[in-house]
């Protein structure tokens, strides 16, 4: 259990090599770059040498170039999905290249790339306005479509001097009294033909003399008529309505050509993904210029870096003639960025660390003191071995074929050992999938004696926090805080064990002795920061209250037992279920469905369920006797790349 | 059929249906924020998937107390035992931490876990905060769980 030794880097050298160094230091990520600016204490002294470089235009440049290629890659995953298995998603496949062949090949990347930005762009403008259009042709259709039965082309309906000529809808309840209204208003000279009647509203057509248009308009106001124009449209509906027909049928096919024009550059869809790549990294390579200082020729950056990777980096630099490197270890109470470093069977639980936070720069990695514990603790809150071997056989069939992103092979590794731990308490104590397949626990039956179990929750709940509190008594002798070892931890282990022992008749009176000694150690220690006497006393007396917190700590530790107990219940449930079934064959189907359904389910809900609960008991009980938080997590400046590989110059380039 | 044994179904059907009203409302209110979140990130689904499970356990426990109930008065299998009227109270009284601390739980374990939701919405990276947020109201259900089991444990029959 250990965070990594940090170093404090400063890298100077000739502004003609700073390019090369940084893509250096890029490949090699093991570097953690800072802004010099943030760097008062040392810099004073160089502050009027150094200015900050600036790259701010360049970074920009880059990000517009990127935002083509990413439109570009959109618009191809948009229209011709690239087909991809789900590993692929997770583990990624690179192609591995030179520096010098990214180099020449970026050239023509970037023609390819505007190129292809250019057409696709133009394509995709052109389904836009293709869009537009078949929404106004639609629009027009749902128009049209009432008027289909007029057999009157649409530019004479119009107002002559004689005749005026009208279309619109009229609530068709208000037809009868509309007509009525126009003989009296225009005296009988009129025509209204309902073109369409629909359940609520008429579309009429109306003529009328021009004369009696005033007393026409107000019989139409108070009946509610909307007039309908259509400006511009010649001939009949039907026909505009086949003429609309015609158009988007057109639409459709210049859609395709389009779309066929874009299918044209999916063959580039490779070359772009690596351009992409490309950019990304000279981005993030300009990005990290602006944290630089320079001067008229030299450039300087500062950074943190592993110990253990110093001499790498001094290795790999030697071959540039003006860089010097200095280096020192972080000074004291300085606060330097977060690495956790573990053996290989410990590493992986970093994952559960790392949901929690990242620990302090003077804190200490509590991978490796939870590791047991989460993986017990997991086996308990599941406890039925037949779902251990699947959780186990999917976790090492999820290693084996998800070779990329780490964090999720970590998790496929915590998961494994959590479902081989499922197996042992599950032999233990519980059964095979609810049943007792194998005979009984081997242990003991946890199901018909809670109380047991609860006893031994609880038990684990104190070894737990007892250790915890070990950990931070050995913090704090290594801190050669010796007195704060005793008083803090030293005198709450004596009382904690005192109350314990208590329980015991035997040891009861050594229990009496030591918890009272204890109380009275912790009374008068734990109020020493305050300033009087007084007020020493009184929170020292208060102090022991914190015997509540303990308490409940403990308590916590019993969801071991009634998650268990939970799974045990729940596959005991679904194995009754199906037991009723069965007799026919239609029976036995239902049966069988139900028994996979069941335990799958029980199965994926407890495993989310013991999941969170041994992280749980981690990050509240064990945490709080000894974690120190607060640290900021180590960011190296490396490649981001999902498509390429940056080989090692003069390496053989594979494949 | 004997009071008692009246009592004990009662108390069966009071553990899963109150609790399980509890986990419906709950991961109903979990559901609202996460459509809500999806229609601006679809790819959020899994993670607010994840959190709305969350107050369904709750739900869970109270039908498998129920379960424990029939299995421990015989009415799974068939020969049910003939209980008094103060065993039938105490096997209700049983279903009763269950069935309360569950309902409320689960409620306000979705407003926790609805939050939760907010959360990642903005930060993805954080889900195992918004996780433990929503976990630790569920501590009380499953205290209450152990109760029950408890109780009902202790009851000769």
């Amino acid at each position: 259990m250990a965070i990594a030794k940090m170093h404090k880097v400063y890298l100077v050298g000739h502004q003609a090599e700073k390019e090369r160094v940084l893509g250096l230091l890029q490949q090699a990520g093991m570097m953690e770059i800072s802004d010099i600016r943030e760097e008062d204490a040392d810099c004073e002294a160089w502050a009027p040498l150094v200015e900050s470089d600036q790259a701010l235009e360049a970074v920009q440049e880059l990000d517009t170039r990127l935002g083509e290629v990413r439109f570009a890659l959109d618009f191809l995953n948009r229209y011709y999905p690239a087909k991809k298995s789900m590993l692929e998603a997770l583990g990624g496949d690179r192609k591995r290249f030179t520096e010098a062949e990214i180099r020449s090949a970026a050239v023509g990347w970037a023609q390819l790339a505007s190129q292809v930005y250019t057409d696709l762009r133009r394509i995709d403008e052109k389904l836009m306005m293709l869009r537009n259009e078949e929404t106004r042709l639609q629009n027009l259709k749902a128009l049209l479509v009432p008027w289909a039965g007029l057999n009157v082309p649409l530019e004479e309906i119009r107002a002559s001097s004689a005749v005026r000529m009208e279309l619109g809808t009229i609530p068709a309840a208000e037809l009868p009294a509309c007509r009525d209204g126009l003989s009296a208003a225009a005296a009988g000279a009129f025509v209204l033909e309902e073109v369409r009647s629909g359940r609520q509203e008429s579309f009429i057509f109306l003529a009328y003399p021009a004369g009696s248009a005033e007393e026409v308009q107000t019989v139409l106001k108070e009946r509610n008529f909307t007039r309908q124009a259509f400006p511009g449209l010649t001939g009949t509906p039907s026909d505009n309505l086949t003429l609309a027909e015609k158009g988007l049928a057109a639409l459709e096919t210049q859609r395709s050509e389009a779309r066929t024009q874009a299918g044209r550059q999916v063959e580039h869809r490779e070359a772009l993904s690596y351009y992409q790549d490309f950019l990304t990294m000279e981005r993030d390579k300009q990005q990290v210029v602006q944290n630089l200082g320079r001067t008229g020729s030299s450039f300087i950056m500062d950074g943190w870096i592993r110990e253990k990777d110093l001499a790498a980096l001094n290795k790999s630099l030697s071959a540039y003639e003006t860089v010097e490197v200095v280096s020192r270890p972080p000074s004291e109470g300085e606060a330097f960025p977060v690495v956790l470093e573990n053996n290989r069977l410990v590493a992986p639980f970093e994952f559960v660390t790392k949901l929690y936070g990242t620990p302090g720069p003077s804190g200490i990695d509590p991978t490796m003191a939870l590791t047991p514990f989460f993986i017990v603790f997991f086996g308990l809150c599941m406890t039925d071995a037949g779902y251990g071997v699947v959780i186990a056989l999917l976790a090492a069939l999820g290693l084996w074929k998800l070779k990329g992103s780490e964090a999720v092979r970590k998790l496929m590794w915590v998961l494994f050992a959590g479902g081989i731990s499922t197996v042992v308490f599950g032999a233990l104590l519980g059964g095979w999938f609810g049943v007792e397949i194998l005979g009984a626990p081997l242990f003991f039956n946890a199901l018909a004696d809670p109380m047991r179990m609860l006893v031994y929750s609880l038990a684990l709940g104190l070894i737990q926090i007892f250790f915890g509190m070990g950990i931070q008594f050995y913090r704090n002798i290594r801190a050669g805080k010796v007195l704060d070892a005793v008083y803090d931890q030293g005198l709450w282990i004596m009382l904690l064990v005192g109350l314990l022992l208590l329980a015991a008749p035997p040891l009861s009176g050594i229990g009496r002795v030591m918890s009272l000694a204890g109380a009275a150690g912790l009374v008068l220690t734990q109020g020493r920061s305050q300033p009087t006497l007084i007020k020493k006393f009184l929170s020292g007396l208060l102090s022991l209250y914190s015997v509540t917190g303990y308490l409940s700590d403990v308590l916590s530790y019993s969801r071991l037992l009634a998650l268990g107990l939970a799974t045990g219940v729940i596959a005991l449930a679904i194995n009754t279920m199906a037991g009723l079934l069965g007799g026919s064959v239609i029976g036995y189907v239902i049966m069988v469905l139900l028994l996979i359904g069941g335990h799958t389910f029980n199965l994926v809900i407890n495993t989310l369920g013991s999941y969170i609960h041994s992280s749980r008991l981690q990050y509240i009980e064990f945490y709080n006797r000894f974690y120190e938080g607060g640290g900021r997590a180590f960011v190296p400046f490396r490649l981001k790349a999902r498509h390429l590989e940056v080989a090692p110059e003069g390496s053989e380039t594979a494949r | 059929m004997e009071l008692g044994l009246v009592l004990a179904i009662i108390g069966a059907a009071l553990a899963t249906f109150v609790a399980g009203i509890g986990s419906a409302i709950g991961i109903g209110i979990v559901g609202q924020t996460a459509a809500g979140v999806v229609t601006e990130d679809p790819d959020k689904f899994g993670p607010t998937l994840l959190l709305q499970a969350l107050p369904g356990t709750q739900g869970i426990y109270g039908l498998l107390t129920g379960f424990l109930i029939l299995q421990r008065t015989g009415l799974i299998g068939g020969n049910p035992l003939e209980l008094t009227v103060m065993q039938g109270l105490a096997v209700l009284g049983a279903a009763l931490p269950v069935a309360f601390v569950g309902w409320l739980s689960a409620i306000a374990q979705g407003k926790a876990a609805a939050s939760g939701v907010l959360l990642i919405s903005k930060r993805p990276e954080e889900l195992g905060k918004a996780i433990i947020y929503a976990v630790m109201v569920e501590t009380y259900a499953v205290l209450a769980l152990l109760m029950s089991i408890m109780i009902l444990f202790s009851i000769r029959f």
